[in-house]
C-alpha cells in the first residue's frame, strides 16, 4: 500500500458517489505535480519566514525606534513594505499558483504535462521577489503600497506567471469533457485576473505613470484587486476543494456557488477607493456601493461552508489540514464582513487613517489566505511527493501558534484601531495623544507576529525536510541503479 | 437539504449538489441593488469631477459659493491671489526668506491709500525697499499688468483684508484710473519712485 492510498483511504473518498470511487488516476496525477510543487511551495515557505521576520522587526520598530535606526534599510519605510510583499508575493502567490496546478490536475484527472516550464517558472517567480525585496532595500521601492517592487522584479514576476498560469490552464483545458467543478470558475478567473490588473498597474503607475490623483486611483484598484479579489478567488477555489473532501457532502449547492462566483468577481472588482479618498465624490461612492453589495456573496458563501460542513461526518480523527480549511474560511467570512462595514461612511469615519484596516488586511492575507494554503499544502505534499512529513506533530503546532498569533495579531490592531480612531474624532485630544494610544495594543501585536514566526518557522521545517527527503530519494535510487548486480542476460554477453 | 443529484458528469473528481436555486437570493439582490441606486444617485454627483465628498452633487455645491457682493469679491481675489501672489508671498501672505516679503502687516499693503501699492503689480518693482522695518533688494515683474481691473482690484482688496490686514477695498474703477495714469510709463518702479507718489 503506498502513502497515497494511505492518505486517501483515510477519508474514504466518501464525497464521491461510489461509482466514481475509482481513484487509480491520483497516484499519477500527483506525481506529474511533484517537482513544480516542491520549487512553488518551498520557496513559498522561504519566503513566509522572510517576512514573518521583516514584520517583527518592523512591529519592533516601534518599541524599540532607535534599535535598527542607524542603518536606512532598517527603518519601518523599508522593513514593513518588504515584510508585505514577502508575504504576499513571496508566499501567498506561489502558494496559490502551486494549489491551483494539482487542483486543476486533480479535478481533470489529468497529469500535468512539460513539467520542466513552471519549475523554470516557479525559479524566476521567487528570483523575481528576491530582485523585489533587494530593490526595496536598497532604496528602489516604487512608494506605491503593494507595488514596491522596481520596474525588474515586477517583469519577471509579471512572465513567471503568465508561463505557471499558461500551464495551468492547458492542463485545464485538456480535462475530460464535463469534468467541470465549482472551483474551476475561481481558479480559471485568477489565473487570469493577475496578468491584467499586474500590468495594468505596472504600465500606468511605475512604467508610463499617468498625471496626478488618477494614480492614487489606479493603486487603490489594484492593490484591492489583488489582496481581496485575487486572494478570495483562489482561496475560495481551494477551500471549495477540499470542505466537500474533507466532510464528504457534496459541495452545497452547485447554484450558490455560481452565484456567489458572479456576484464576488463582479462587486469585488469595482471596489478599493477608501470612504473618505480626496478625489471626486463618485469614486469613493461606487465603492462603498460595490462594498456593500459584497453582503450578498458573503452571505451566499457563509451558506455554502455550513451546509457543507456542519453536521457532516468528516474525515476519521482530527485533520489538521480540514481544521485550518474551515478556520481559514470563517476568516474569509470574517474579513469580507470588516470590508462591508468599512465602507459604511459612519463606521469608516472612525477606522480611517487608524490600524484598522491593517487588521483587515492581515485577516484576510493571513488569517484566511495563508492558513487554507497551509491546510492545503500540508495535504497536497505528502501525496505528490509520495513521502510523509518528517515532523507530523509538528503541523498540530504549526496549526495551534499560526491560529493564535493570527487571532492576537488581528483583534490587538483591530481594538486599537477603534481606540485611536475615537481619540482622533475628539477635538480635544492632541494627534500625538491619539498615537501613542496604540502603543499598549502594538505590543500585544508584538507577541501575536511572535507566533507567527514561529508557525512560519515550523512550516518551513517540514516543507525543507520533505524537499532533502527528496533529494536523497533521488541519490538513493541513483545510487540503487548503479550498485545493482547485472542481470544475468547482461552478464552472458 | 435534499441529496445529490446523479447528474454530476462521470469523470468528475468531486461532486455539487445540483439542487434548485431559492428565490428569496434574487429578491435580496435585487433589493439591495435597488437600495445602492439610491444611495449612488445620492451621493455620487453622478461622475461630476467638480464634487468631492462631503459634498453631493453640483447644485448642492452651487449654493455654497457666494453669489454677490464682498463674499464673491473675497472668493475671486483669493482664487488669483492663489493663481498669481501666492507661490512666492505665500497663502498665509506671510512671505518666504529671500524670496519674497510679507504681505501681513506690510506698511506698503495697509497704507490708507493704494495708489502706491497698485503700482507694484501694474509695473513691477526693483532695487532697495524696507517692509516692515526689514530691508530687501529684490526685483518683481509686472505680475499684475495682464490682470483685468477686476481681478487686479479683487485681489488688492483681498491682500489689503487677509490675514489681519484691516485696510481700506480697492474697486475696478480704482485700478482703471490708476491704468490710465500710467501714461507710456512701462519700467518697473523704484522704491524712491513709489514713496514720491501719493499714498
Amino acid at each position: 500500500m503506498t502513502v497515497n492510498d494511505k492518505l486517501d483511504n483515510k477519508f474514504g473518498g466518501a464525497s464521491v458517489p461510489a461509482s466514481q470511487l475509482d481513484s487509480s488516476f491520483a497516484p499519477p496525477v500527483d506525481a506529474s505535480c511533484r517537482v513544480p510543487l516542491l520549487v512553488l511551495f518551498g520557496g513559498a515557505a522561504l519566503w513566509l519566514v522572510v517576512s514573518s521576520l521583516l514584520a517583527l522587526a518592523a512591529s519592533l520598530t516601534f518599541h524599540m525606534p532607535d534599535k535598527f535606526g542607524d542603518c536606512s534599510w532598517g527603518t519601518y519605510g523599508h522593513l514593513q513594505p518588504a515584510a508585505d510583499d514577502a508575504l504576499l508575493y513571496g508566499f501567498c502567490i506561489p502558494a496559490g499558483l502551486g494549489v491551483a496546478l494539482w487542483i486543476f490536475a486533480r479535478l481533470g484527472r489529468t497529469p500535468l504535462r512539460g513539467a520542466l516550464v513552471p519549475v523554470v517558472a516557479a525559479h524566476l517567480w521567487h528570483l523575481g521577489v528576491l530582485v523585489g525585496l533587494v530593490g526595496i532595500f536598497v532604496g528602489d521601492s516604487t512608494g506605491f503600497a503593494w507595488l514596491e517592487f522596481p520596474r525588474g522584479g515586477s517583469a519577471l514576476l509579471f512572465f513567471a506567471y503568465l508561463l505557471i498560469g499558461l500551464w495551468a490552464l492547458m492542463n485545464f483545458s485538456g480535462r475530460p469533457a464535463g469534468a467541470m467543478f465549482p472551483s474551476h470558475w475561481f481558479l480559471v478567473a485568477a489565473l487570469f485576473l493577475f496578468p491584467w490588473i499586474y500590468s495594468t498597474a505596472n504600465i500606468l503607475i511605475v512604467g508610463w505613470p499617468v498625471r496626478g490623483v488618477v494614480q492614487a486611483v489606479i493603486a487603490w484598484w489594484f492593490g484591492n484587486n489583488l489582496i481581496f479579489l485575487w486572494t478570495s478567488l483562489v482561496g475560495l477555489g481551494a477551500a471549495f476543494y477540499f470542505l466537500p473532501k474533507f466532510s464528504g457532502r457534496p459541495l452545497q449547492t452547485y447554484f450558490y456557488a455560481l452565484f456567489a462566483f458572479w456576484t464576488l468577481f463582479f462587486f469585488g472588482s469595482l471596489r478599493g477607493v477608501p470612504s473618505g479618498a480626496p478625489v471626486p465624490a463618485w469614486l469613493p461612492t461606487l465603492g462603498n456601493l460595490n462594498s456593500m453589495l459584497l453582503i450578498v456573496p458573503v452571505i451566499v458563501i457563509a451558506i455554502i461552508g455550513w451546509k457543507t460542513v456542519v453536521g457532516a461526518a468528516g474525515p476519521e480523527g482530527k485533520d489538521s489540514s480540514y481544521s485550518m480549511i474551515r478556520f481559514g474560511f470563517v476568516a474569509f467570512v470574517l474579513s469580507a464582513l470588516l470590508q462591508v462595514a468599512m465602507s459604511c461612511p459612519q463606521f469608516a469615519r472612525l477606522t480611517q487613517f487608524t490600524w484598522f484596516g491593517v487588521a483587515q488586511t492581515q485577516l484576510q492575507l493571513y488569517g484566511f489566505f495563508a492558513i487554507t494554503m497551509f491546510g492545503a499544502i500540508h495535504y497536497i505534499l505528502p501525496r505528490a511527493v509520495g513521502i510523509e512529513f518528517a515532523f507530523p506533530k509538528l503541523i498540530r503546532v504549526q496549526q495551534g501558534c499560526a491560529m493564535l498569533g493570527l487571532i492576537i495579531l488581528v483583534a490587538s490592531l483591530a481594538a486599537g484601531g477603534v481606540a485611536q480612531g475615537l481619540k482622533l474624532n475628539d477635538p480635544n485630544v492632541a494627534f500625538a495623544d491619539s498615537s501613542k494610544a496604540m502603543l499598549m495594543f502594538l505590543r500585544a501585536s508584538t507577541t501575536g507576529l511572535l507566533l507567527l514566526l514561529l508557525a512560519s518557522l515550523l512550516f518551513a521545517l517540514n516543507i525543507f525536510a520533505m524537499i532533502m527527503a527528496w533529494h536523497w530519494s533521488l541519490v538513493r535510487a541513483v545510487f540503487a541503479a548503479v550498485v545493482a548486480p547485472l542481470p544475468k542476460t547482461e552478464v552472458k554477453a | 437539504m435534499s441529496e445529490p443529484a446523479p447528474s454530476t458528469p462521470a469523470g468528475a473528481e468531486l461532486v455539487s449538489d445540483r439542487s434548485q436555486s431559492p428565490m428569496w437570493i434574487f429578491v435580496l439582490t435585487l433589493t439591495l441593488l435597488y437600495l445602492g441606486a439610491v444611495y449612488f444617485d445620492r451621493h455620487s454627483g453622478w461622475f461630476d469631477k467638480d464634487v468631492y465628498s462631503p459634498y453631493a452633487n453640483a447644485a448642492m455645491l452651487e449654493s455654497y459659493q457666494p453669489k454677490s457682493g464682498a463674499a464673491m469679491a473675497a472668493a475671486q481675489g483669493r482664487r488669483v491671489y492663489e493663481q498669481v501672489c501666492g507661490l512666492c508671498h505665500g497663502a498665509d501672505g506671510l512671505g518666504k526668506p529671500g524670496q519674497a516679503p510679507a504681505l501681513a502687516g506690510s506698511e506698503w499693503v495697509i497704507a490708507a491709500g493704494h495708489n502706491r501699492l497698485a503700482h507694484i503689480p501694474l509695473l513691477g518693482i526693483n532695487g532697495q525697499i524696507s517692509v516692515a522695518g526689514k530691508g530687501w533688494n529684490l526685483g518683481m515683474a509686472a505680475m499684475g499688468a495682464s490682470l483685468s481691473d477686476s481681478d487686479l482690484a479683487a485681489v488688492l482688496t483681498y491682500i489689503r483684508t487677509s490675514w489681519g490686514n484691516q485696510a481700506g477695498e480697492v474697486t475696478a474703477d480704482d485700478i482703471k484710473n490708476i491704468r490710465a495714469g500710467l501714461g507710456g510709463h512701462l519700467q518697473p518702479m523704484s522704491s524712491d519712485q513709489l514713496l514720491a507718489m501719493p499714498e
